[in-house]
């Protein structure tokens, strides 16, 4: 690695992702424009992990996205967070081919970065794939579910979150990795001043490269219904609630 | 349509793929990641000791293009989300991760949305790369094993320097028949040992949301949801949970969800059989007094 560490994140800003499912509604098989833009959960925690590394090493920080200009003032609160830069390459595409080669187009614009982080998966598409597919374009080394990242001999130690624990990996080189939550990176709330001064901060737009979509076709996006009824025990007197239902779980044999 | 499965071996794991694979062909290929044989009846069975995704992808890009794979199946784990991607960007490949349901024709399901939708695709191009999301399917007995060939890795990127177990004791929370789950509303980590208590007598297994990850009162293997562990057993009780879709996308194959609860508006109850709106510390103790005298 050079002089200095310049580390990107990918964010994408998505509609309320916390809306219950039974105020949910999608017109034009997407969620409905009513609902508020808000950064999604998994990248934030790839932002607070780009932040504390940034203080860390002393980096750079650039956030980069693909998505609508109306966005902007969302992604702003990572600048707020700690970033120093946004890169926003407008587009509407869902296609993670698509978003990925764009995505593809302002990291090569940058041209020095050493370290690529994203959300494990964006909190509206629930895909998981545009981070390894970017991976692959680049011809860099893709780690999933990444929880810690330390810079060591000008390579990375990491640590992997998986289905039975963990894994400490080592890799020399340049590489992108989703970064899954932990505690530790619980993303910070940013102070009213920053917040402020990220309004000021400049944002460069970069158009749209033309790319190859997937063979995937869109055939519909339906809503499931819940129609589960439920039983509401009552609570005057507590050991005879438990009782109740654990008659009433016996007697429907689930227990 | 000529069809390879990559995975750990791990009989549920690999169960679930051979069921999905025999949507498009009669028996399968297969890439076993791992050690020990290779149970299963499979046309052919290449193995490797690598398990590092990354290390996994140009050998397994390969593979599909000399052997003219039309449909690849990938869990929807840890290794198949470092697969799927890179191996589709290799190859000009289609990918639909996280598949929820498959159709004739190359016409897969999956969830949007954090689960509060459901999307239809058609696969108009292949090799075609899907991830499999757990407990969808049911598991294919295995029979027997296949002698495999050895899958030849390049020189590895990526090494593993430490491997941790998370210590489970009981029930792995993938096969409980009885899961006792926590949220944030149990306040601290202290009173996880009441769920753990429960769980012990019913022979069941704790799970948590994310929210109780996150203040870091259990471990992330714990979690059970879209992207912690999706699990299905006969009861599953919510305690202090608000059932956010992220949370219910874990357990939409549950039989019966009990919520405990003491918000009445919470989500949770909008997929419960059967709730309870009090404060879990007084319902929690009298359940586990009654089920240890009995
Ligand atoms: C892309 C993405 C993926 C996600 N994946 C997952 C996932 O896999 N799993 C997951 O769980 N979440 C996931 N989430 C997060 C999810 O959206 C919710 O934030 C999370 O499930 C909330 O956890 P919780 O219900 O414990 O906390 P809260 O929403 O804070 O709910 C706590 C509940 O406890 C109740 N309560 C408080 N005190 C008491 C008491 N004394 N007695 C009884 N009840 C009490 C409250 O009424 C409340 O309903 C994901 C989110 C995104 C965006």
């Amino acid at each position: 690695m050079g002089g200095y560490m310049h580390i990107a994140v990918l964010a994408k800003v998505v509609p309320d992702y916390e809306v219950p499912a039974g105020d949910f509604e999608l017109s034009d098989n997407r969620a409905h424009s009513r609902y508020t833009r808000m950064m999604g959960l998994y990248d934030e925690n790839a932002i607070e992990t780009g932040v504390q590394l940034k203080e860390k090493y002393s980096a750079s920080l650039t956030i980069i996205s693909y998505g609508a200009e109306d966005d902007i003032p969302v992604l702003r609160k990572a600048i707020a967070m700690g970033a120093e830069k946004l890169v926003l390459v407008t587009g509407q595409s869902d296609d993670a081919s698509v978003i990925a080669a764009n995505l593809k187009m302002a990291i090569d614009n940058l041209g020095d970065v050493d370290l690529i982080l994203a959300g494990q998966q964006s909190a509206d598409m629930d895909r998981g794939v545009v981070h390894g597919t970017l991976a692959e374009m680049l011809g860099l080394t893709f780690i999933p579910q990444v929880s810690k990242i330390e810079s060591e001999n000008g390579g990375w130690k990491i640590s992997q979150l998986t289905e039975t624990g963990s894994r400490d990996l080592q890799f020399n080189g340049k590489g992108v990795f989703s970064i899954t939550s932990i505690p530790e990176n619980v993303p910070r709330i940013p102070a009213v001043r920053a917040i402020f001064a990220a309004k000021k901060k400049p944002v460069e737009k970069v158009a749209e490269v033309e790319s190859n979509a997937m063979g995937i076709e869109e055939v519909s996006v339906e809503i499931p219904t819940m129609d589960s009824v439920c039983e509401f025990l009552p609570v005057e007197d507590v050991g005879e609630t438990v009782k109740t239902l654990l008659t009433k779980l016996r007697e429907e044999r689930y227990l | 349509m000529k069809t390879l499965i990559v995975e750990i071996i791990e009989p549920k794991r690999l169960g679930e793929l051979v069921t999905v694979s025999k949507e498009f062909c009669d028996t399968p290929d297969i890439v076993a990641l791992g050690a020990g044989d290779v149970p299963g009846v499979y046309n052919k069975a290449w193995q490797t000791e690598e398990t590092i995704s990354a290390n996994l992808v140009p050998a397994i890009a390969e593979l599909i293009q000399k052997e003219e794979y039309q449909v690849v199946l990938f869990s929807a784990s840890t290794v198949g989300a470092g697969l799927a991607g890179p191996v589709a960007a290799k190859l000009s490949a289609s990918v639909v991760s996280e598949v929820i349901g498959i159709e004739p024709d190359l016409v897969v399901r999956r969830p949007m949305y954090g689960g509060k939708a459901v999307a239809t695709y058609k696969i108009t191009a292949t090799p075609a790369i899907l991830t499999i999301r757990r407990k969808y399917f049911e598991p294919a007995e295995l029979e027997g094993t296949t002698a495999a060939e050895t899958l030849t890795i390049a020189e590895p990127l990526v090494s593993l320097i430490a491997e941790k177990q998370e210590k489970s004791e009981g029930v792995p929370l993938e096969d409980a028949e009885v899961v006792v789950s926590g949220g944030r509303g149990m306040g601290g980590p202290d009173n996880f040992s009441m769920l753990q208590e429960m769980a012990e007598i019913l022979k069941g297994a704790v799970g948590a949301s994310r929210g109780a990850v996150d203040e870091g009162w259990a471990a992330p293997t714990l979690q059970i949801g879209q992207t912690g562990k999706i699990v299905a057993p006969g009861v599953y009780f919510a305690v202090g949970i608000s059932g956010a879709s992220q949370h219910l996308a874990g357990i939409a194959n549950a039989k019966c969800v009990v919520a405990i609860n003491k918000d009445e508006e919470a989500n949770i109850f909008k997929r419960a059989r059967f709730g309870i709106i009090a404060d879990y510390k007084k319902i929690m103790p009298a359940l586990n007094n009654v089920l240890r005298e009995e």
